[in-house]
């Protein structure tokens, strides 16, 4: 309590420090981005954003982010329900593989998918037969989004259904009620605001990715290019104005996300309050 | 439990269950007679949940059968048991109003709505919680709270009512409260009710007959005096009532060593502590002893005394003369309990014999 009341020095080097820190490693680039987005003049950026490709490798990152989002929501749910509401053999080793694709680089990752999908891999004739192409085609950006996104809306998850524990659930199951209503009577309204949350975080990470999905795209313009990679391409081919209008894009998005964030944590906050 | 066979309505027959290396239940046999309010009672980890849990049918024996009503009900789900259970912790859906706690069970066996609301508002009304049918669970003392979970359970109309530990999570002067009040509700209800708990005051006072386990096994079926007067086993001799553990109890005056016996038990109620020349009649007969502690209990005093180097309990009114700590004092122990393994015999001063002869 003591230190709350404190309204001495610690108090304002440590907000001089965090607001000195935010400035220079997040307000300044982001500022940067968008003075060379404009530096040609609002009529250069226009023409970037409203480029062929641009908007193709929006869209595709749209697509693969809602692919992600969507699969991993149900994924997310599953395994965070399996892993809190059952006692079963391998528990631990699920729990651990969740977090798999956070500490492993998303390089390998995709590497992984090449191994697994690619001409050297077992499974290539059959799915070349059924003519499914993973490698250097949107399916495999796809996967690899979801791969590296897959821990986000679980791991949020996780700690809330843990903290409700399982009676509610014994209870409603006693009283006659199937699973399904169980979930959506008893426990989809006490994960619904941190599932909401899962999947903006989900979202904002799919939107971002660059490392597996390089790996996996094949880089080809209009076809395999996500914004991220998008950028990059511009960004080596010395189109700077191009480069920053299309991260203009990608942070313009972000802000959106985050303004989301912030919106849900309230709303959940406040029910929270009446609720607990 | 054989005399009591009168049609158990509930049964256990030989239930074994493990969790992982440990055996939660050894071989349990209980039979429970219908209408009765049962309570299963021992320490901590000594299997009296498990055997609850296995009856609403939440965790399945390893081997043994348990019947309901005359049905073998192992393969039926809990819902199909006609149960209610009343959770620990009340268990109430956080997420939905008190109304529609109570009818969720009516709403899953899609009762017609009209139906449930005369249900809903007359349970309301036997829980006196009438006007708080719109409040969530959070909004609620944790009185209210355990007589919606009561109401919850019994909506469905069950036969049976199961209840985790009722009390264990209120305050202790609403406890004692609830617990007047659900005795009299589970009366007239005449439910048949079984519910675990580890507070021996708890259960003498609310159940019919009580059921003590201890490390998986039940130790003794019966009703509360016969478990205080003859104890089945050296258990629930120690668990039962303010049990002291005495080895070298044939240094103890006016009683014959007992060649098997190993160790035996004083109670409070069993010793009657006198100051200096207050008693006439057992003057010669008693032994002396040092005041060691004394504890206020309201109604009466715990006066510890040193014999023999055992802490013995004695209680004493409030109206006698007041005896202070380091007081050597008069002990008289009518009576103890002698423990021989798990055979069980209550041995009396000799000197009453004697005593009444004389006069």
């Amino acid at each position: 309590m003591e230190i709350r009341k404190n309204n001495g020095p610690l108090k304002w080097i440590l907000i001089v420090i965090s607001f000195l820190f935010l400035t220079i490693f997040l307000l300044l680039p982001l500022i940067y981005i968008l003075s060379t987005a404009f530096r040609q003049g609002i009529g250069a950026y226009l023409v970037s954003i409203s480029d062929e490709y641009t908007i193709k490798a929006a869209m595709l990152t749209i697509k693969a982010t809602l692919w992600a989002v969507a699969v991993n929501t149900i994924l997310g749910i599953s395994a965070a329900w399996c892993l809190t509401k059952f006692a079963f053999r391998g528990k631990k080793i699920l729990s651990t593989f969740i977090d798999l694709p956070v500490t492993v680089s998303p390089i390998i990752a995709g590497l992984i998918y090449v191994l697994t999908f690619g001409r050297q891999s077992d499974l290539y004739p059959i799915l070349d037969d059924m003519g499914i192409q993973i490698i250097f085609a949107v399916p495999g950006i796809v996967l690899a989004t979801i791969f590296v996104t897959f821990p986000f809306i679980s791991r949020e998850l996780i700690p809330v259904l843990t903290a409700q524990g399982t009676d509610e659930e014994e209870a409603a199951a006693l009283m006659g009620a199937g699973t399904f209503t169980i979930f959506r009577k008893v426990t989809f309204p006490h994960i619904k605001w941190a599932l909401l949350y899962g999947i903006v975080l989900c979202t904002a990470r799919a939107m971002g990715e660059f490392g597996a999905v390089s790996v996996l795209s094949g880089h080809l313009r209009g076809k395999t290019n996500t914004l991220p990679l998008y950028i990059e391409l511009l960004y080596q081919g010395y189109d700077f104005t191009g480069a920053f209008a299309a991260s203009s894009i990608l942070v313009l998005m972000a802000i959106i996300i985050l303004i989301l964030r912030l919106v849900l944590e309230k709303k959940g906050k406040k029910e929270l309050d009446i609720k607990k | 439990m054989s005399d009591r066979n009168e049609e158990a309505y509930v049964e256990l027959k030989e239930i074994n269950k493990h969790f992982g290396n440990f055996h939660a239940s050894k071989d349990v046999n209980i039979a429970i007679p219908k209408g009765k309010l049962v309570a299963l009672l021992g320490p901590s980890g000594s299997g009296k949940t498990t055997i609850l849990r296995m009856i609403a049918g939440l965790e399945q024996p390893d081997s043994g059968d348990i019947i309901i009503a005359g049905n073998r009900v192992n393969n039926i789900p809990g819902s199909e048991r006609g149960i209610g259970f009343v959770f620990q912790s009340y268990a109430l859906f956080r997420y939905m109003t008190v109304y529609d706690n109570i009818a969720f069970g009516l709403r899953v066996k899609k009762v017609p709505e009209k139906e449930i609301r005369e249900r809903v508002s007359e349970l309301l009304k036997l829980i006196s919680c009438e006007g708080l049918e719109k409040r969530f669970p959070s909004q609620l003392s944790g009185g209210q709270r355990q007589r919606v979970a009561f109401a919850r359970a019994l909506a469905p109309n069950p036969q049976i009512l199961l209840l985790d530990e009722p009390f264990a999570a209120i305050d202790a002067k609403v406890r004692l409260e609830l617990r007047t009040w659900l005795k009299e509700m589970i009366t007239k209800l005449q439910i048949t009710s079984i519910f675990v708990t580890h507070d021996q005051d708890e259960a003498i006072e609310v159940a019919d007959e009580i059921i003590v386990t201890n490390q998986g096994k039940v130790e003794q079926c019966g009703t509360p005096q016969e478990l205080y007067s003859s104890p089945a086993s050296s258990f629930v001799a120690k668990f039962i009532g303010n049990s002291t553990v005495i080895k070298n109890f044939d240094r103890f005056k006016y009683f014959e060593k007992a060649e098997e016996a190993e160790e035996a038990i004083l109670r409070p109620e069993f010793v009657a502590v006198f100051k200096k020349g207050e008693s006439v009649q057992y003057t010669s007969s008693a032994e002396k002893a040092v005041v060691e502690d004394i504890i206020f209990r309201g109604s009466n005093l715990e006066v510890r005394v040193k014999l023999y180097d055992n802490l013995i309990s004695s209680l004493r009114s409030i109206n006698e003369p007041i005896v202070e700590i380091g007081e050597t004092v008069d002990v008289f122990i009518y009576r103890m309990f002698l423990l021989n393994k798990d055979r069980i015999c209550l041995v009396h001063n000799q000197s009453l014999k004697q005593e009444s002869v004389v006069i």
